[in-house]
């Protein structure tokens, strides 16, 4: 019987087999190529595995660009835009999801407009503004137009409704309201929330792209995909291996915790669409 | 929202419902959303006002100084080809990748969702990573992948009986090119979403279609699909924005070339702000974009929005 149900399964395998063959092919690839000589590349059939094998490509990757200190600068800003937007959201979630006040729907509204509006709609007016207030080419610069994110309110606020009031009005008669009753009860029960919400926002502005090549002109304050997307212009026409490498090297990181905590950042993002 | 509390609250001891009213006066309330009213006026509703005034404007490297033109950018964008052409461009990127990604989406999610055993998660990390891998670093990549000479693309689809193409540098197939390598990027994240709306259906539901006789695919179609309305709705919205944010894809494979074939909206907007330093026509650009984002988004509402089941908020 239980074999009989295992072979039931036995075409979803192989839809589920093949096709996710084809979606890794691409990652392998890359790091096959950035482990090659750049001899090795020019082979009229694709040749799998990279022998002998050449980490070399990645040392030489960091003498020609500081990804370094690009690493770094992405470390500062992704952890910065977070922090900043957890106190944002937590605040104005909570309001949302125990209060009642007068245009409470209207400004809810102009959260959820957030959503979209993406920064790709609205970037050369935000970068007039930055060059007024004179934060062109700093890291702050970066962060400033995502520190409010009607998305996490949204997250956020669902996760504070769940939490029965009968506790609030406990707290209430026992002194503890307002901002002490949020801090201590409510974020402590809204930790998964919290943590998925972090999670995506890490990995999205991890990704970030178009806004910071407008606002950074200079190496010291780039970030890992702009320092990629700048190294490909410089090295245009160079070999593929050590393209691949620094590729490679900019996508490790993210690569590398997802693998690790897989199951937790699967969670997150399935949660993130359960709850729109 | 509003009503849930208010219900409650006439429930309460009245002195618990005037401590609290009496917390809720002064204007609390508004001090919570101050932090972030701040910065979403800053930088999302203030530049949605500036870049419809800017655009009313001739503003530009050999017009230092604003001009007021009033309608006259958006009338020579009207007259542009390339505008058009650039809208069309991102039509054709919208019908490229957003069926096949939902479809796929949801392909899998219904595949994955099954008791498959260990090898489910690992299915679930091959199918989703390509979402976790910056967009720019994806399209270096399969820049690579593209090569005409030594490509995989190429190589492979041979056996396929495909013909060798120079996707990127062919004006015919270098949207395509980019179209395809979207939907590899993107489908993971859509799968994972309909596989937390699978989730949520009961399983006794599928039990009892069974004892009434009814197979796996009126199953799907009877049951499962009408239950998931609310998942695609969400999926197709996020999909339309963010296949109007198509940009580091463009940026790091074509430059929106050749020929502008692969030049989509927000390249456009930015070669005209950042290359040409024509702020005011950036401006019009911008503007236009936001208003075609907000009545595809009200459309989407009106007719997919009342067909969608939702539980009681």
């Amino acid at each position: 019987m239980a074999l009989r149900k295992r072979l039931a399964h036995l075409p979803t395998h192989l839809v589920l087999g093949s096709i996710s063959l084809v979606a890794v092919t691409p990652y392998l690839w890359l790091l096959s190529t950035s482990l090659k000589f750049p001899k090795e590349v020019f082979t009229p059939t694709p040749r799998w595995i990279p022998w002998p094998v050449n980490f070399g490509n990645y040392a030489e990757v960091f003498d020609r660009a500081p990804f370094g200190v690009f690493l770094v600068n992405t470390v500062l800003v992704v952890t910065g835009i977070l922090a900043v937007q957890l106190v944002t959201i937590t605040l104005a979630a909570y309001v949302f999801a125990r209060r009642t006040f007068r245009g409470q729907s209207l400004l809810f509204g102009l959260f959820l407009i957030q959503m979209m509006i993406p920064i790709h709609a609205t970037f050369v007016p935000n970068f007039l503004t930055l060059r007024n207030l004179d934060l062109l080419n700093t890291r702050v610069a970066m962060m400033l137009p995502f520190f409010a994110s009607g998305y996490g309110t949204f997250l956020l606020r669902q996760a504070f409704r769940q939490i029965p009031q009968d506790l609030e009005d406990a707290a209430v008669i026992d002194g503890c309201g307002g901002l002490r009753f949020l801090w201590h009860v409510l974020v402590p029960l809204a930790r998964p929330t919290l943590v998925a919400f972090g999670l995506i926002s890490l990995v999205s502005h991890w990704n970030d792209y178009l806004w910071p090549l407008i606002v950074t002109d200079t190496p010291d304050v780039r970030t890992l995909t702009i320092g990629l997307g700048m190294f490909v212009q410089q090295e245009s026409g160079a070999d593929w291996t050590l393209l691949m490498a620094a590729t490679a090297f900019v996508t490790a990181p993210l690569m590398v915790i997802f693998l690790i905590f897989q199951r937790k950042f699967i969670e997150s993002f399935m949660f993130s669409g359960l709850k729109g | 929202m509003s009503d849930s509390t208010a219900v409650l609250t006439g429930e309460r001891a009245p002195a618990l419902a005037m401590a609290r009213r009496f917390r809720l006066g002064g204007g609390g309330a508004y001090f919570y959303l101050l932090p972030s009213l701040v910065f979403l006026a800053l930088f999302t509703y203030y530049p949605i006002g500036f870049s419809a005034y800017l655009s009313l404007f001739r503003w530009n490297v050999l017009n230092p100084e604003k001009i007021f033109v009033g309608l006259e950018n958006y009338l020579q964008l009207w007259r542009e080809p390339l505008f058009w052409l650039v809208l069309r461009n991102n039509l054709f990127y919208a019908l490229g990748t957003i069926p096949m990604t939902m479809a796929l989406g949801l392909f899998l999610a219904v595949l994955v969702n099954q008791r498959l055993g260990a090898a489910r998660s690992l299915y679930r990390v091959a199918l989703f990573y390509p979402t976790m891998i910056p967009m720019v670093a994806a399209a270096m990549l399969w820049v690579w992948i593209f090569n005409p000479g030594i490509g995989l693309f190429n190589y492979y689809t041979a056996f396929l009986g495909i013909p060798r193409i120079e996707w990127l540098y062919d004006r015919h197939w270098a949207l395509p090119a980019i179209i395809i390598m979207s939907i590899w990027k993107n489908f993971g994240y859509f799968m994972l979403i309909y596989l937390a709306a699978l989730q949520g259906i009961p399983a006794e539901l599928y039990e009892a279609a069974s004892i009434e006789g009814a197979g796996a695919w009126r199953r799907f179609w009877r049951i499962t699909f009408p239950l998931l309305t609310p998942a695609t709705l969400f999926v197709f919205i996020v999909a339309i924005i963010s296949s109007f944010q198509v940009f580091d894809q463009v940026f790091v494979m074509t430059q929106g070339g050749p020929a502008d074939q692969t030049n989509v909206l927000t390249f456009y907007i930015y070669q005209h702000a950042f290359r040409f330093w024509d702020i005011g026509m950036g401006a019009t650009l911008t503007t236009i974009f936001i208003c075609l984002l907000l009545v595809l988004i009200m459309l989407i509402f009106r007719y997919a929005g009342r067909r969608v089941y939702y539980e009681a908020d």
